[in-house]
């Protein structure tokens, strides 16, 4: 019988839980062991067997653009996490619990749909010499070729950073809805923030000496995700970052992209390399964090803030970036409709419907995407839930290491490796190797996202139920998972958008025996075809953004706090 | 549109020119290949970022289903290194069923597959319709940048390196390196090409190289770093020259050509470069480019090159793979390739061998942004220039 002392904020006394579910550890926990750990395991294992690739070593060392790539790659990604996170935290520490609050955590998830190409593209058209920016002034200018500015593709990666924080930004404030609006800590949070009031603290102090300590520690993961993503993103930073040099990521994607083996060699060891510093990057930042948290001295000293909080910038904050998806996403729609617009025209020359029609001809890869997707997220949810009740809290760590390996390694070499590992196991080509190529990465973002809210569920609920007698299946189903409904529904719909968005490990599996929408997005729109592109990165974002608009709708919390 | 943006061109070391070897293999009972074809599934692997091409697969799909009962998947790829890998992989892993059959190849990708014993063959001279080939008018439909294809791989098609730009906006293009440095010096910031190791980008380099050196002699050759940076020198003076003229004042370049194509239809660049001669004309068609576009190649010549079909070592259908690469050599089959309105891809083939019937389907009339101005085809240097240009041009101009 294992003592679990509960993490609850007030301290509580240890708990006895698990004693029924004992005897079923093992067998609950195996299928996640079995269908997620294992193969991803063997990928990652798979993925690293350039470790001690010496040749491949002294080339990279030797690469001319090694450290200004590195350095571009260290400051864009920890610059656009900072931004995300502070920003993230303003937007939402001015938002919660005011009569803005349900409609921003119902409606933030709408723009995690959008794909970071998507914005990217939208973004680049806003604010390249020759895009819409540039020609509302050329009008009264009267410009008549576009001026030699220096926005997208800008030797410092300001225009990535902007489109990063732009992405990153509202997935952290959809992770902070979710955890804020468990019940528990609802409740928790409610009752502190009455007792910090009479004390004479007004909200800004609140936040930074009460809610903070407790919902940081559970961002960590979701923080780390969001830089990794920022130091390894390949597409963004195609359309819109520096290109000489380019960010580590893109050397590194190149390599490996190439024929030759001694590139590719020199490709996997580059991304060991990167992930090396993204984990010491990471490790630095977060003893830093440890250390300043350690000198507590701040959270009691210092005024309580009396002033008036500035309440009018939060959401003036959100409604800027709902401006900007619009606005992003019209372009899309207009450019997915205009096969040439020169400047300075305002508007395109010619509009017709010929990449619509092209996106349309062929459903079958859209219906098999969408069925992959459904496919994938209620078993790896299942998985989860069956590891979170069997398994304890340590356990946890493993699959977490585990996952953040998979994420903090550039997805094209994890793609390889698990290309490798499936052709040993006579998995390519087979609808079976093609469910686990989904599987995996869902699983993958799910257990992030689920981990932290799951396991600081309180077990006092589960000691009431017991009181009353409720089995535990009873307990599961009308206690614990309509509790945990929001942070359930938020990382099904993430897991959804991730199947959904699944192209280079797909691609490799499939052998070109089954298609999904992204292989065929990707494919036809390698070539000179911008309305196209918008077409499918437009089609590529409706699904997901139904997912997450009806996870946000359906996990709305039905106990408004006061 | 281009077949070039497969990344398929670039390659790296050093390969020996191998003197003009035509083997004249035992040549298998055609028939019987026919017959052993008939009911296969081939899976193609071609690049499949343009339209045009993919219908035009497409129709070679109907085509063969028909006429020989080879059913022809096309496996929609964006780069053929992808294929290159998936069958090495695969014969480490000794897979036998291979999952490509054939694939659209030439350059560093077929050199990778041909000199790791990877590819089925030879096979392309055995195929009725190469007796169509012009192996001597297109010298490189046998020579595969500097290696010798050695019937390792079927010739499909034909590629020179060739310019584009709005004639309504300049009256003459510039004609040579030299005057496209003027051009750019006349229009800061309107030029630039994409940074290497993206293959247009290393084409753009080469093509200012071979211009910039008066002995052309020995691109024929082997080189190694010390003789090169010797050679380099007129070369690094013209891209001094030219750099603070170019777009972003050459401390900054596109990713792709396609990226460079976008920028001269809206507007921001007054130069594109394509491998197809065609594709500008191609791009008029499809309304991606204005209708005023012209295009061009330099007068003392720039660099050609074939693209081909191959077929992997352990690919399932052999047989049918061939009867397909044997169709793409059809005469109806290259003429329509050849047709503007369908895809616009130079013929591999002489059409003076041709009966009058079929030799009349490859006439084709100028359309709007063809090429006004044609230069002759210039062999690719020799394989060991390539990766002391990239290393050298990133040494000098890649750090920001």
């Amino acid at each position: 019988m294992d003592k679990i002392l509960t993490p609850s904020p007030r301290g509580w006394v240890p708990t006895f839980v698990g004693m029924t579910i004992k005897k079923n550890e093992v067998a609950l926990g195996l299928p996640l062991i079995l269908f997620f750990a294992l193969p991803l395991s063997a990928s990652i294992f798979f993925a690293l067997g350039g470790l001690f690739d010496i040749t491949g070593w002294t080339a990279f060392l030797s690469h001319p653009q090694l450290w200004p790539a590195l350095q571009l790659a260290l400051f864009t990604g920890l610059i656009s996490t900072g931004i995300s996170l502070f920003v993230g935290l303003l937007i939402v520490s001015g938002l919660y619990q005011t009569e803005w609050w349900p409609r921003l955590s119902t409606q933030v998830g709408s723009m995690l749909a959008v794909p970071h190409l998507a914005l990217a593209v939208g973004v680049s058209f806003l604010i390249m010499p020759s895009g819409f920016i540039a020609r509302a002034i050329a009008v009264f200018a009267g410009w008549a070729v576009p001026p030699n500015w220096v926005t997208t593709h800008d030797p410092y990666g300001v225009a990535l950073v902007t489109c990063l924080v732009i992405k990153e930004t509202p997935f952290l404030i959809w992770i902070l809805a979710s955890v804020l609006n468990h019940e528990d800590v609802q409740r928790d949070l409610a009752g502190q923030r009455a007792v910090a009031l009479s004390l004479g603290h007004n909200m800004t102090s609140i936040w930074l000496r009460v809610f903070l300590p407790q919902i940081l520690p559970k961002l960590l993961w979701p923080v780390f995700v969001v830089f990794t993503y920022a130091v390894t993103v390949v597409d963004m930073a195609l359309v819109i970052g520096p290109t000489q040099p380019p960010t580590l990521a893109i050397i590194v994607w190149t390599d490996i992209n190439d024929a030759e083996v001694l590139n590719n060699a020199r490709g996997g060891v580059g991304a060991i390399f990167l992930s090396l510093a993204i984990a010491l990057a990471a490790l630095f930042v977060w003893s830093i964090g440890k250390m300043l948290a350690a000198r507590r001295k701040w959270l009691t000293v210092g005024p309580s803030f009396k002033t008036r909080p500035r309440l009018y910038l939060a959401p003036i904050l959100i409604l800027k970036f709902f401006a900007i998806y619009a606005l992003a996403i019209a372009t899309l729609v207009l450019l997915s409709f205009a096969p040439l617009w020169p400047f300075p025209q305002l508007w395109p020359q010619t509009l017709n419907a010929t990449a619509w029609l092209r996106v349309w001809s062929n459903p079958s890869a859209l219906i098999t995407s969408l069925a992959l997707a459904f496919a994938t997220t209620a078993p790896g949810l299942t998985l989860i839930v069956a590891w979170m009740e069997s398994q304890p809290k340590a356990h946890d760590k493993i699959v977490l290491v585990l996952s953040a390996t998979a994420l903090g390694l550039p997805a094209i070499l994890v793609s390889l490796g698990q290309y490798r590992a499936f052709l040993h196991m006579g998995l390519t080509g087979t609808v079976a190797g093609l469910f686990l190529a989904h599987l995996i990465p869902v699983t993958t973002y799910m257990f992030i996202v689920l981990a932290g809210p799951y396991r600081s569920f309180d077990p006092r609920w589960r000691s009431s139920a017991s009181g009353l007698l409720a089995s535990f299946p009873r307990f599961l189903w009308s206690i614990k998972m309509p509790l945990l409904k929001a942070p359930l529904l938020a990382a099904s719909a993430i897991g959804f958008a991730v199947s959904f968005s699944q192209y280079v490990p797909a691609q490799l599996i499939s052998a070109g025996r089954y298609s999904t929408l992204p292989m065929e997005a990707v494919t036809l729109t390698s070539g000179t075809n911008r309305p196209l592109t918008a077409a499918f990165t437009l089609l590529l974002m409706v699904p997901p953004l139904l997912a997450f608009v009806a996870a946000a709708y359906f996990g709305r919390s039905r106990w408004r706090a006061a | 549109m281009s077949i070039t943006r497969r990344r398929l061109l670039r390659f790296s070391a050093a390969a020996g020119l191998t003197p003009f070897t035509s083997s004249f293999v035992q040549a298998a009972d055609w028939g019987a290949i026919e017959t052993e074809a008939k009911g296969q599934e081939v899976y193609f692997n071609a690049w499949a970022g343009a339209d045009t091409i993919n219908a035009y697969i497409a129709w070679a799909a109907e085509q063969v289903k028909a006429r020989y009962g080879v059913t022809l998947d096309h496996v929609k790829i964006t780069d053929t290194a992808e294929v290159v890998k998936r069958v090495r992989d695969e014969v480490a892993a000794g897979k036998i069923d291979g999952s490509v059959d054939l694939v659209w190849i030439n350059g560093e990708n077929f050199r990778a597959l041909k000199t790791e014993k990877l590819l089925f063959g030879p096979f392309a001279e055995s195929l009725p319709n190469f007796a169509y080939v012009d192996v001597r008018g297109k010298p490189t439909t046998l020579q595969d940048f500097s290696e010798s294809v050695d019937g390792m791989e079927s010739p499909w098609g034909m590629a020179q390196f060739t310019f584009f730009g709005d004639g309504a906006k300049f009256l003459s293009p510039p004609k040579s390196m030299i005057e496209l440095a003027a051009f750019a010096k006349a229009n800061p910031g309107r030029v630039t090409f994409p940074a290497p190791p993206d293959f247009h980008g290393t084409t753009f380099l080469k093509q200012a190289l071979v211009e910039a050196t008066a002995d052309k002699g020995i691109f024929a050759k082997p080189i190694d770093a010390s003789a090169f940076a010797e050679v380099a020198k007129p070369w690094l003076a013209f891209l001094d020259d030219i750099r603070p003229s170019l777009w972003r004042e050459g401390t900054q370049y596109p990713k792709s050509q396609s990226e460079i194509t976008q920028m001269v239809a809206d507007g921001e660049l007054l130069i594109g470069l394509s491998f197809n001669p065609n594709e500008p004309a191609n791009l008029v068609a499809a309304g991606t480019l204005p209708k005023t576009t012209i295009a061009w190649q330099h007068a003392g010549g720039t660099i050609g090159n074939s693209h081909f079909v191959a077929i992997p070592t352990n690919a399932k259908a052999k047989a049918g793979a061939q009867v397909i690469a044997n169709f793409l050599l059809s005469a109806e089959a290259q003429a329509r390739k050849n047709d503007l309105k369908i895809w616009g891809d130079p013929t591999v083939l002489d059409v003076t061998k041709l009966s009058g019937e079929d030799a009349k389907q490859f006439a084709t009339l100028p359309a709007p942004g063809s090429v006004i101005f044609s230069g002759p085809a210039l062999l690719e240097p020799h394989a060991s220039f390539v990766a002391l240009i990239e290393s050298t041009w990133l040494e000098n101009y890649g750090k920001g």
